[in-house]
C-alpha cells in the first residue's frame, strides 16, 4: 500500500470486478480500496477502464462479475452494493459525476441544486397539493442549502440562469456542487477538471479540497491533469487494461516503470487477469 | 347570422375547447414535463368517454342495440340527492379505469424509450379503438352508443344546453388546471422536468427514475379520461370512429406544440388556437373547407409555430429562485461554452 495510508478500515472496497462488453473486457478483475477523508486519484491511459468502473460502482452498469462493498454506516459491516442501482447507492451516500456535464438544461442553476436532496415532502404529489405549507416551509429550507452550496463553488451569481446557457467549467462546478447537496460519503468525480480553463480549475481543485478539509467528504477522483493530481490527490491508483497496476503517492506511481509502460505502450500486456501487479 | 346565433356558436366552441383543454393538460404532464412520448392518447380518450357512458346511460333498447352493461346511473345512481351525482361518479370510474389500464401499460412500456414508446403506446391505443369496433357485445361496436345522458338535463332548454355545460366544462378544466399548476411547480414537478432532461442525471441524483415517470403517464392518463367523460356527455353519442388518430390524438400534440409544452397555460391556449382553426375553417368556401385542407391547416400552423417559435406560442415558464418567473428560451445547442 502507498504510504500515507492509514491503518482504518476503506470506506469503499472492490473486489476482483470484471466486466465484459461482448468480447471486450472493459474492467479485468479490478481490486482496490478507497480509505475515508481521502482524496485518492484514479488514472491510467485512455481505455483503461477508469468510467466503466465508476459505473460500476454507482450502480449505472451492472457488473459480469465480482463484489463492490461501501461502509454507509461510519463504521460496521459494509453494504454490499454490487448492481444496486444509481438512485440505491445515492441513497447510502455514494454520489458520481459525469464525465461530459450532465446539467439539466431547461432548469435554473439552482433548481438544479434543488432537486438533489433526498426524501422531499413535495416530491409526493399528494403532499403538494393537500399540504403546499408544509411543503413551502421545506422548500425554504432547501433553496438556503443550495444557495450556500453554489456560494461555495462561487456560482451564486448564475442561480437564476438555465444551465444550458452556462460554461463547461462552470457545470463542472455545479455537478460538485449537486454532489455536496446530498451530504455525501463519498463522491466519485469523472475527470472534474477536464474541458475547463485554468483559473476555474484552481477554483475547483480548492473546492474540492475544502470539501474534504471541512466536510470530510471523501472523493475518488479520474483526473488527467498531473498538477491537479499531485497537488490534491493521495493516494494515486493507477489502471491499465482494466486492472490496478501501481498505487501509492503521486511521486511513487510517477516513478513507477510499469506505469510508464502503460502510459508509452513499452512492454504487453501490462495487468493480467486476476493479479494486481505492482502493488506496493 | 345575428347575434344570438354567434353566441351559442361561441359557446359551444367553448364547450369543444375546453374539453380538449383538459385533455391537452393531461398530455401536458406526460409530455411537457416528463418527456415520455405517448401517441396514444385517444385510448385513454376513449377509455374515459366510453366507461362514463356505459356505466350512466341505459341498458341496450331495441333491435339495433347489443351490449353487455348500461349501468343506467343516471336513472338510479343518483342517491336521492337530488341532484345529479351520477355525472361526477361517470368521471370518478373513468379515471379509475384510466388509471388501472395506465398503470398495467406503463409499467410494461415506460422501460422504453422514446420512439419505442411511441409505436407501443399508438398500438395499444388503436386496440382499444379496435376492441371497441369488433367486440359488439361491449359497446354495440360500429353503430355505437346513443342516449348517453347529460348532466342536470332538463334544468335548461336542450337546444340551450350548452350554455349549462360550459360552466362545468369550464369548472372541472380550471381545477384540474389549478392541480396541475400546483403539482408541477412542486418538487414533485421538478424531478419530473429533471428526467425529461437527462434521465441518467436524475438517477443519479437518487430519483427513483421509474416510479415517477409511472406517477406521471397514470395521473396524464387520468386526466385524458376526465376528457373523455366529459366528451361523452357532451356529445351524446360514441362510436369508434370518435377515437381515430387524427382528431383524437394528433389534434391533441398539435394544440400541446402551438401553446407551448411543458407551460399549462399555454396548453390550454393552444387547444382553443388550433380547435378555433379546425372549426373555422369549415366555413371557408369551395375546396377549402374539405378537411383534408383544414388539417393541412393545422399542419402549415405546427410548422410555422416551430419555426418562428420552437417552444410553442408561449414556451415553457420557469421559475427563478425568489418566485419570479421568466419566459424560458429553448437551450442553446451545444454546451452552450
Amino acid at each position: 500500500m502507498g504510504s500515507s495510508v492509514a491503518n482504518t478500515e476503506p470506506i469503499l472496497k472492490v473486489r476482483d470486478l470484471v466486466k465484459d462488453f461482448g468480447g471486450l473486457r472493459a474492467v479485468d478483475h479490478c481490486t482496490l480500496d478507497v480509505y475515508p477523508g481521502r482524496i485518492t486519484g484514479l488514472i491510467g491511459p485512455n481505455g483503461a477502464g477508469k468510467t466503466t468502473l465508476f459505473n460500476l460502482i454507482s450502480g449505472a452498469l451492472a457488473p459480469t462479475g465480482g463484489r463492490v462493498f461501501f461502509q454507509s454506516r461510519g463504521s460496521g459491516p459494509m453494504t454490499d452494493i454490487t448492481g444496486m442501482a444509481m438512485h440505491r447507492t445515492f441513497g447510502l451516500g455514494l454520489v458520481r459525476t459525469f464525465q461530459i456535464p450532465r446539467e439539466m438544461k431547461r432548469m435554473t442553476v439552482l433548481e438544479n441544486l434543488m432537486l438533489v436532496p433526498a426524501g422531499q415532502r413535495g416530491e409526493r404529489i399528494w403532499a403538494s397539493w393537500f399540504t403546499p405549507w408544509r411543503v413551502a416551509r421545506q422548500e425554504r429550507e432547501i433553496e438556503a442549502r443550495a444557495l450556500e452550496a453554489l456560494g461555495f463553488v462561487k456560482l451564486s451569481h448564475l442561480a437564476d440562469e438555465l444551465a444550458a446557457n452556462i460554461s463547461t467549467g462552470q457545470k463542472k462546478l455545479l455537478e460538485l456542487a449537486r454532489t455536496l447537496m446530498s451530504e455525501p460519503k463519498l463522491v466519485l468525480l469523472d475527470e472534474p477538471t477536464a474541458g475547463v480553463n485554468r483559473t476555474l480549475m484552481a477554483q475547483l481543485s480548492l473546492s474540492i479540497h475544502l470539501a474534504s478539509a471541512q466536510r470530510g467528504v471523501t472523493f475518488l477522483i479520474i483526473d488527467h491533469d498531473m498538477d491537479v493530481l499531485m497537488s490534491l490527490c493521495d493516494p494515486v491508483i493507477v489502471m491499465a487494461n482494466g486492472a490496478v497496476i501501481s498505487q501509492g503517492t503521486p511521486s511513487q506511481v510517477q516513478a513507477d516503470p510499469q506505469v510508464i509502460d502503460a502510459y508509452l505502450g513499452g512492454r504487453q500486456p501490462v495487468g493480467q487477469p486476476g493479479g494486481n501487479l505492482g502493488v506496493a | 347570422m345575428e347575434f344570438a346565433g354567434i353566441l351559442d356558436y361561441a359557446v359551444g366552441f367553448v364547450v369543444m375547447a375546453g374539453i380538449y383543454s383538459v385533455l391537452a393538460l393531461g398530455l401536458n404532464v406526460q409530455w411537457g414535463f416528463t418527456g415520455l412520448f405517448n401517441i396514444g392518447i385517444a385510448g385513454f380518450f376513449a377509455l374515459g368517454a366510453y366507461t362514463s357512458a356505459l356505466l350512466t346511460g341505459p341498458p341496450p333498447q331495441g333491435q339495433f342495440e347489443d351490449f353487455v352493461f348500461g349501468g343506467d346511473w343516471a336513472q338510479t345512481g343518483g342517491l336521492g340527492l337530488g341532484i345529479d351525482l351520477w355525472f361526477f361518479l361517470g368521471i370518478g370510474a373513468a379515471m379509475l379505469v384510466c388509471a388501472a389500464v395506465a398503470l398495467v401499460i406503463g409499467y410494461v412500456t415506460l422501460r422504453l424509450n422514446d420512439d419505442y414508446l411511441a409505436i407501443a403506446t399508438l398500438g395499444i391505443a388503436e386496440s382499444v379503438r379496435l376492441f371497441f369496433l369488433n367486440e359488439k357485445w361491449a359497446a354495440n361496436g360500429s353503430r355505437g352508443l346513443y342516449n348517453i345522458p347529460q348532466f342536470l338535463e332538463g334544468w335548461i332548454a336542450p337546444d340551450k344546453y350548452d350554455y349549462l355545460y360550459v360552466v362545468v366544462v369550464l369548472g372541472v378544466l380550471a381545477v384540474l388546471f389549478l392541480a396541475m399548476q400546483q403539482a408541477v411547480r412542486s418538487p414533485w414537478g421538478r424531478v419530473l422536468r429533471a428526467i425529461r432532461e437527462d434521465e441518467v442525471a436524475a438517477e443519479a441524483s437518487g430519483k427513483d427514475v421509474s416510479k415517477f415517470k409511472l406517477q406521471a403517464f397514470v395521473l396524464g392518463a387520468v386526466i385524458m379520461g376526465v376528457g373523455g367523460a366529459l366528451y361523452a356527455h357532451n356529445i351524446r353519442f360514441l362510436s369508434p370512429q370518435t377515437f381515430d388518430p387524427l382528431l383524437a390524438t394528433f389534434i391533441i400534440w398539435a394544440m400541446l406544440m402551438v401553446g407551448g409544452s411543458g407551460n399549462n397555460v399555454g396548453a390550454v391556449l393552444g387547444a382553443f388556437v388550433v380547435w378555433g382553426i379546425w372549426t373555422g375553417t369549415q366555413f371557408m368556401p369551395g375546396v377549402f373547407k374539405d378537411p383534408n385542407f383544414r388539417f393541412f391547416m393545422i399542419g402549415a400552423l405546427i410548422v410555422g409555430v416551430m419555426l418562428l417559435r420552437p417552444g410553442g406560442i408561449l414556451g415553457e415558464s420557469r421559475r427563478t429562485a425568489r418566485g419570479r418567473t421568466a419566459a424560458a428560451r429553448p437551450p442553446e445547442t451545444g454546451d452552450g461554452g
